[in-house]
């Protein structure tokens, strides 16, 4: 059995990484409602944005705008939001399986959101149009039509032909599923009313002066709306994450307290019984 | 009365979802109102005022709405500007503190780029007070 000197030893440095995981999950419980709260103003929004896009792209007037039509995918551009830390789950692993799988048969290019995104797409030697955004905490909606505009730039430059955001979705506090959205082309196929293709649509003053002001805009909304989600996501993993990290630590703290009752009692035992035959002796 | 069904969302939240009789904007290209029974429309929002008339013969709604996107289909009329403010909710004094700082911005800015930031920003200040003045 180990000494009681180093069982002590081993229960304050438990006790101490517990103390770190308590407080790492008080900060992440305090951020995550704050952070739930935005996720839920920003989701009708995002919904209805999605929706109406969506639809638009069904129209027949949409045909006419470069954001619609779909051309040979020679370049992907993801957007990867991770996180800024690590110790929340599978959070930042399970993402980036994801958007290994997405751009494994893919010649990309990549906007990593996230420290974490920028230092692993970094590592991985991806093609990196920026690394500015290395803080999804601070990302506001300002920076979000900075992205939108940049990236509706380069789309309609031809530098890429596809815009794909991997996230996380926040399902519950419990569930977090990682996930694809593809932005751009605007894609007709995921409309939900298919039956009545090519419907007609009065856009004004034009089609393209239309297109060219509310899809830079539409591209800023949906990327808020998937940074809202990713954050909360994170928080909410690292809030679990943290939750259960906190209850081995108690559990493994009550078994080493248990061992190192159990040797002060023997060596107390022993010390008893080196008195008696002491006293037996003389 | 004829009313229409009318959704305003904005990142910050829904602000409208709910029946109304009229929505006037700025579009990008003039003044637009739309009523009950308008063909499906769509069109972009510039920055200005953004009048509802909910009820018959009462005063409209005002509120600063910037940017985003006017969809008219047959269900629904949906309005997802970047940014919507009702008047009573503006803060003048913020408002005139940001056109402050937005008018040092343009004085101070080198770059086209940033000019046409400072400039879009002023805008909407002046907008935002013109709008909570009125109410």
């Amino acid at each position: 059995m180990a000494s009681m000197k180093e069982i002590n030893l081993r229960i304050k440095s438990i006790t101490g990484t517990r103390q770190i995981t308590k407080a790492m999950e008080l900060v992440a419980i305090s951020k995550l409602s704050k952070a739930r709260e935005r996720t839920e103003r920003c989701r009708p929004f995002y919904n209805e944005l999605y929706q109406a896009l969506c639809d638009i792209s069904t129209t027949s007037t949409a045909k006419d705008s470069p954001y619609c039509q779909a051309r040979e995918a020679k370049k992907s551009c993801i957007i990867v939001i991770a996180g800024d830390r690590g110790l929340a789950g599978g959070y930042n692993n399970n993402l980036f399986k994801l958007f290994e799988e997405l751009s494994a048969d893919k010649n990309v290019c990549v906007l990593p959101i996230g420290k974490r995104s920028v230092d692993y797409c970094t590592r991985k030697g991806y093609e990196i149009i920026s690394s500015e955004y290395s803080s999804v905490e601070d990302i506001d909606v300002g920076d979000c039509f900075e992205i939108a505009g940049s990236l509706c730039e380069m789309f309609s430059e031809c530098t890429f032909d596809e815009l794909y955001v991997v996230y996380t979705n926040f399902a519950s506090m419990l569930t977090q599923d990682p996930g694809t959205l593809k932005i751009l082309p605007l894609d007709a196929s995921i409309s939900a009313n298919t039956s009545d293709n090519h419907r007609f649509m009065l856009v004004e003053p034009g089609a393209e002066a239309v297109f060219n002001s509310i899809v830079p805009d539409s591209v800023a909304g949906l990327i808020w709306g998937t940074v809202c989600e990713s954050f909360t996501s994170e928080l909410a993993a690292r809030r679990t994450a943290m939750e259960s990290a906190t209850s081995n630590a108690d559990d493994i703290i009550a078994d080493l307290q248990l061992k190192y009752n159990k040797a002060r009692k023997s060596s107390i035992t022993q010390q008893i019984t080196e008195i008696v035959s002491g006293a037996g002796a003389e | 009365m004829s009313t229409f069904h009318l959704k305003i969302v904005s990142p910050d939240g829904v602000f409208f979802d709910g029946e109304a009789k009229q929505l006037s904007i700025r579009s990008i290209d003039g003044e637009i109102a739309v009523l009950k029974g308008h063909i499906p429309f769509l069109t972009a929002v510039a920055v200005g005022e953004c009048r509802l008339y909910v009820n018959d013969g009462e005063v409209p709604k005002t509120a600063a709405c910037c940017g985003g996107m006017l969809n008219v289909s047959d269900e629904e009329v949906l309005l997802a500007p970047t940014t919507f403010e009702w008047a009573d909710d503006i803060d003048i004094e913020r408002a005139e503190a940001a056109m402050s700082r937005a008018e040092a911005l343009l004085q101070s800015a080198s770059t086209d780029a940033d000019r046409k930031i400072a400039k879009r920003k002023l805008e909407r200040a002046n907008l935002r007070i013109k709008v909570a003045k009125k109410a």
